[in-house]
């Protein structure tokens, strides 16, 4: 009963770590004093993907270029720019892979669709299934 | 009827595994992302000069030559690596390179330039790693080709080795 108890424990504290995944990477000196331009860096930052680690966001990494591209994201805003020219300014260098959310595009259409349409494969089996199995 | 079923998935399946298998055996590495700005024109930017301390703007370096620029540093062992095939491509005539010292210690980078040689026409300062983002640069040393109507026609990540060496010196010739 003890052992059970304490296993419940490690269990949910995994299952509170592996959700609470609050990190980010942004340094004290990185941020801006308008707090509204400040939000938006972050949330450009968000969608940015890391170039160095790759699976991560911009946001998120510690690597040197990620810190490179916060910075930058922040002169844009300062500067005036909209998210949509910060965003252009990146992919224009880095291509479409710099974008954590791919925009749909010709090249990136069977990306989006493919989900759907093996949805409807799926349902299409589950019903043909579905009806055989009554017939028996 | 069932045996047709079964089959589709097989075909299915034998197409899935031969795509892998030619993923496979094709000359290629995942983790390496295409340059976004090969055949456009290249990035307008100013940087100061470690040579002559003197501003250069970007537009002032392309004078209908072919241009190599190396984006390097002292601190990167694979640029050190590379150093000796960079020194042979500076022999060649109708080229110029040019290289961008990216977040450097400029008297370091003299010092090493001194020791190793300098194949570079100029070398730019890249202090901040801004120059390096112009050009969509992840990782150093990188290497692009700039045809002489400044479009960039070829962009290497990693350190030139023997067979890189061979394929951008073919890739000048055939540019000239």
């Amino acid at each position: 009963m003890k052992n059970k108890k304490k296993l419940l424990v490690i269990i949910s504290f995994f299952f509170v770590v592996f959700f609470l995944n609050f990190s980010f990477a942004v340094e004290p000196d990185e941020i801006l004093e308008n707090k509204k331009q400040e939000l938006r860096a972050r949330n450009i930052s968000k969608n940015i993907r890391c170039m160095v680690c790759q699976n991560q966001s911009i946001d998120e990494s510690n690597a040197p270029l990620a810190k490179d591209m916060r910075i930058l994201i922040r002169e844009k805003i300062q500067d005036g720019k909209s998210d949509k020219e910060i965003y252009k300014f990146l992919s224009d260098r880095y291509g479409d892979f710099i974008l954590l959310n791919p925009p749909i595009k010709l090249k990136t259409l069977a990306l989006w669709l493919l989900p759907f349409v093996f949805f409807l494969i799926g349902i299409y089996i589950i019903f043909n299934q579905n009806k055989k199995f009554k017939k028996s | 009827m069932k045996k047709k079923i079964l089959l589709f998935p097989f075909l299915v399946f034998v197409l899935v595994l031969s795509i892998f298998f030619y993923l496979l055996l094709i000359e290629r590495n995942p983790s390496k992302i295409p340059s976004n700005l090969i055949n456009k024109s290249f990035p307008v930017f100013e940087a100061e000069s470690l040579i002559t301390n003197k501003k250069v703007v970007s537009s002032d370096i392309f004078e209908n030559k072919i241009i190599l620029i190396n984006f390097f540093a002292t601190w990167c062992k694979p640029c050190r690596d590379e150093h000796d095939f960079i020194m042979q491509l500076s022999n060649k005539k109708n080229l110029k390179i040019f290289g961008i010292n990216y977040k450097d210690n400029s008297k370091k980078t003299q010092v090493w330039l001194e020791d190793l040689g300098n194949p570079y026409s100029d070398v730019l300062i890249d202090k901040n790693g801004k120059i390096a983002i112009d050009w969509g640069v992840y990782g150093i040393p990188e290497t692009f080709i700039v045809n002489s109507k400044g479009i960039i026609k070829y962009r290497h990540t990693g350190p030139i080795t023997k067979k890189i060496y061979k394929k951008i010196y073919a890739l000048i010739e055939e540019a000239n």
